[in-house]
């Protein structure tokens, strides 16, 4: 018997080949429309691409305007954020801040992150709507964020290689 | 012909006589050989067999689809109540005092919850005591239990909603040999196959016993196929009992033992066993059945309810507990009662497992909580990316953006309001229909989906597929056109309510008219909308251009054709909830269109991440203009035509919405948002016969309820930069708030009115206005 089903196993080898590779096929990692993303790895920077260099916002020491304090929450997912991006997990910086918006939508200061860790990754179109996300939200009085919303549209844009959008938007950002 | 036959004959009976000895011998060898290769041929078949479906059923899991995991967090809005049904979903055990995973306990405001461990797309939590306190507002403390210490935060695992099974309808939940529980195996072993870690697959020893058994009690109390043969019977799939099947059986069982360990055929047999069946939904394997009998993983059951999933394998519908609970019990106690006569147990805990009701859950939550209309849905946003049969069989783990709260609030406000206007109305009971999409305003999460009044049945997704006109919910629209040119429109801006007849394009006389049937003259912009005047809409329509308002239809979203004729502006277009959802999420969101998604990340079965879909936005109109006419909105439900609202809401929880009527009135709809939810209901029938209810009567009502009893967040309409609010006299003049019927409205800053109310002078208002806005 055991000899007889030693038989049967090498006849079933090819069969189970065969399964075995339709099954590693199986779930495609290709092709996705745009606005999924893989979990995996960030796009590599292409080395002719020139790193559009922005400091992230922080705000100032004295602020002239009395921002409200941040829920501690959504405090400590921004730090989460912070501490993922400086280890260049950019998408895991990216889930903690959409986990943030969950719990603050309003939050102007974190569409303005949520921007920043995008540009990182070079989805330049996608910075400049959440910096415009980021400025609709904002206090009007808050003229720092406006100006740092204002930097992100202009370093998208010249990451798309829109000089003339770009100088617009860093007039923009001077008039704040 | 007679005589050549014969003498045909008689030479081979010569030949035969002469061969016959050496013949024998030759047939005998012949036949042996020929014996093997057909015995050894179907052997290599059926091992063939074995192995596809041996290996392959160890694959063919169903994509898993989660909830939303509830974050805890001092100022959470999460009320007692909430709480509760949250813990009640997850099939958390309410108990007196906690002590282990997936119970909790209440005392007055203070919960204290043992979560389980779950792998999170960000990383695995590990199941925690935790102590929460709420007051009124939400929650006031958050704490480890044992240490003391605060949290930050904190996130219940996700719930089951459902899962993608293939066309053969089988559901399971993939269990690990490790971790099915020992009393579970032990059970299984007595009633089933004692001998189950000696035999080779096949048990005489056993068959023989079983016989005794059955014999001495008179009825079958025990099996006699071995684990192995059953679970190659599930492999042979057809049904016939017959001495050539039993054969199958038992030589594929030998093959199955030669080419597996006992542990891996166990685990096969924990997930294919046939446990019970919901409609067309086949319930496979001891790890679907916890959550389908019990609402709970396999791995909190006690013994007498793993006793009960091993009462089950012998007639999941002839035990069915919850047909026959009396037979069931029976059962599940001798189930125990083996155990304990082969000291398995011992016999207080048998006593006390034999003592115990048998628990089985309602339907109807956690796992069994279905929500047909949700899962289509989220099977529709993957089938763009992932193949129908990976969907089906690579147990995927999809977390989705689903709140079992708010379903079930959406459900139930469909349930009772069609109930209540049926009712109220003398219609037809059961001839409405309805539809509701509710959606996160800022990232167009879909938090709850309801394609029909039976929220379990998996018929016609009318959230989805019904494609109807959406009549004065377009309104918004135009006047978002008009109000995105400050230059030439404000809220105050005048404009005419006055007859249209026109000539169409194919020669048809047009000539719209008002609800009520009257002309108003002039009217001010916000009241055209407030009021949903046809004619002042029409004549605003043109006046910006129909291609213009279709732009702005299409940079919200809309991405079917849109007829160009001046209709439209009434709302000649038809979409599914859905899409109007999509619509007025870019309104709710200040003009920020975000892609309603209803999934947030998905694994595969070993719980790598394979994508996400993140939040992204797009602007789709100036989100100054989109404040103006959100202010106009609210309008809408505070004196407008959506005013019927306060009777669900209290009159300080601002909302902004619209109604829709069609012609006829076959469609009612009602759209809007808070400052966290964007809501679309519609209310029909299926037919598209008139359901002599408009938009205030049919979809509002459901759309009022709904938005009562889940939380929502009141819209605050802080003016944005560049925006300044201005009081306006009835006749649209700058005037002050000491004037009488002045009204501030928000002005795009410098579009303002020039004119001056009798009633103020100039410069005092500036001076005044400045004082209270700056």
């Amino acid at each position: 018997m055991k000899r007889c089903s030693n038989a049967i196993f090498r006849a079933g080898v090819v069969g189970v080949l065969a399964i075995g590779l339709a099954a590693c096929g199986a779930i495609p990692r290709s092709d996705r429309p745009a606005q999924v993303e893989s979990r995996g790895a960030d796009p590599v920077p292409r080395p002719e691409q020139r790193t559009p260099q922005i400091a992230a916002y922080t705000p100032p020491a004295a602020p002239r305007y009395a921002r409200p304090a941040p829920n501690r929450a959504v405090a400590v997912l921004t730090a989460r954020a912070d501490d993922q991006r400086r280890a260049g997990d950019l998408v895991g910086a990216t889930a903690s801040l959409e986990r943030a918006l969950r719990i603050a939508p309003d939050d102007a200061i974190l569409w303005n992150r949520l921007a920043r860790v995008r540009l990182d990754q070079r989805r330049y179109d996608l910075v400049a709507q959440l910096a415009a996300k980021s400025n609709s939200l904002a206090d009007p009085v808050d003229k720092d964020l406006r100006r740092a919303n204002w930097m992100l549209i202009a370093a998208a844009r010249d990451g798309q290689g829109d000089a003339v959008g770009a100088r617009e938007a860093r007039r923009q950002a001077a008039r704040r | 012909m007679a005589t050549k036959k014969k003498g045909k004959t008689s030479r081979r009976v010569k030949s035969r006589r002469r061969a016959s000895r050496w013949n024998w011998g030759r047939h005998l060898v012949v036949l042996i050989v020929l014996a093997g290769l057909v015995l050894g041929g179907y052997a290599i078949y059926l091992s063939k067999t074995v192995r596809v479906k041996f290996e392959g059923k160890r694959w063919a899991v169903p994509a898993q689809i989660y909830a939303r995991p509830l974050e805890l967090f001092v100022g959470a809005p999460i009320g007692a109540e909430q709480l509760e049904t949250e813990l009640r979903f997850l099939g958390y055990r309410r108990v007196d005092e906690v002590s282990g995973p997936g119970q909790w306990s209440r005392k007055g405001r203070r919960f204290t919850v043992h979560t389980r461990d779950f792998t999170f797309w960000d990383g695995p939590e590990t199941g925690t005591a935790i102590a929460v306190d709420l007051d009124a507002n939400g929650i006031t403390r958050l704490v480890r239990r044992n240490s003391g210490r605060a949290l930050d935060l904190f996130r219940l695992e996700p719930g089951l909603v459902g899962s993608i099974y293939p066309a053969h309808r089988q559901d399971r939940v993939l269990v690990k040999r490790a971790d099915l529980p020992g009393h579970l195996v032990n059970g299984l072993l007595a009633v089933e196959d004692r001998r189950f870690f000696d035999h080779k697959g096949v048990d005489p020893r056993g068959i023989a016993r079983a016989l005794k058994a059955n014999i001495q009690a008179g009825r079958a109390v025990q099996g006699g196929s071995t684990l192995t043969q059953q679970l190659v019977k599930n492999f042979l799939l057809s049904p016939e009992r017959s001495l050539t099947r039993k054969f199958n059986e038992a030589l594929m069982a030998l093959i199955v033992e030669s080419r597996y360990s006992k542990d891996e055929i166990l685990e096969a047999y924990a997930n294919e066993i046939f446990l019970g069946q919901e409609g067309e939904r086949a319930i496979h394997g001891f790890g679907l059945g916890a959550h389908f009998y019990f609402s709970r993983p396999l791995a909190e059951l006690e013994l007498h309810e793993t006793a009960l999933l091993v009462a089950l394998v012998k007639g999941a519908s002839f035990y069915n507990p919850r047909r026959h609970p009396q037979r069931a019990l029976d059962r599940r106690n001798l189930v125990i009662d083996q155990m304990e006569a082969l000291g398995m147990v011992s016999g207080t805990e048998a006593q006390r497992a034999r003592e115990a009701q048998l628990g089985v859950t309602s339907r109807g939550i956690a796992h069994g909580h279905r929500v047909p209309a949700f899962v289509d849905l989220v099977r529709r946003q993957l089938r763009r990316d992932y193949r129908e049969e990976d969907l089906t069989s690579e147990g995927l783990q999809i977390f989705s953006t689903l709140e079992p709260g708010g379903q079930r609030q959406a459900e139930q406000a469909v349930h009772e309001r069609l109930r209540g206007i049926e009712k109220a109305r003398g219609l037809e009971a059961g001839g409405l229909q309805a539809a509701v999409v509710v959606a996160s305003a800022q990232q167009g999460e879909i938090q709850a989906l309801v394609g029909g009044r039976d929220a379990r049945f998996a018929g016609f997704n009318r959230a989805l597929d019904a494609i109807r006109p959406i009549g004065s919910l377009v309104k918004p629209a135009v006047y978002l056109t008009a109000l995105s040119r400050p230059d030439r429109f404000t809220l105050s801006t005048r404009i005419p309510d006055e007859p249209v007849d026109m000539t169409l394009p194919g020669g048809q006389r047009w000539q719209p008219r008002n609800y009520d049937r009257q002309l108003h003259g002039e009217v001010a912009l916000h009241d055209g909308l407030a009021r949903s005047l046809n004619l002042a809409t029409v004549h605003l329509g043109l006046t910006v251009g129909l291609e213009a308002v279709i732009d702005q239809l299409e940079a919200l979203g809309v991405a079917r054709d849109i007829p160009p004729y001046p209709s439209l502006l009434l709302g000649a277009l038809s979409l599914s909830p859905l899409e109007t959802a999509q619509v007025y999420q870019g309104l709710a969101s200040g003009g920020f269109r975000a892609p309603l998604r209803a999934i947030r990340e998905v694994f595969d079965a070993d719980q790598v991440p394979l994508q996400r879909y993140p939040l992204t936005v797009r602007q789709a109109a100036d989100p100054a203009a989109v404040f103006l006419l959100t202010r106009n909105l609210v309008e809408v439900t505070e004196r407008g035509t959506g005013a019927g609202l306060r009777r669900y809401l209290p009159s300080n929880l601002q909302v902004a919405g619209k109604t829709g009527t069609t012609n006829d009135l076959r469609d009612s709809w009602f759209a809007g948002f808070s400052a966290d939810r964007v809501a679309v209901a519609w209310v029909g029938r299926d037919d598209n016969a008139p359901t002599g209810l408009t938009g205030s009567q049919g979809a509002l009502p459901v759309w009022g309820e709904l938005m009562a009893k889940i939380d929502i967040r009141p819209l605050r309409l802080n003016a944005p930069a560049g925006v300044e609010y201005h009081w306006i006299d009835p006749e649209g003049r700058l005037a002050s708030e000491a004037c009488g019927g002045a009204v501030a409205y928000p002005f795009i800053a410098g579009s303002e009115p020039r004119m001056t109310s009798d009633c103020v002078e100039q410069r005092s208002l500036g001076g005044f206005l400045r004082g209270l806005f700056d």
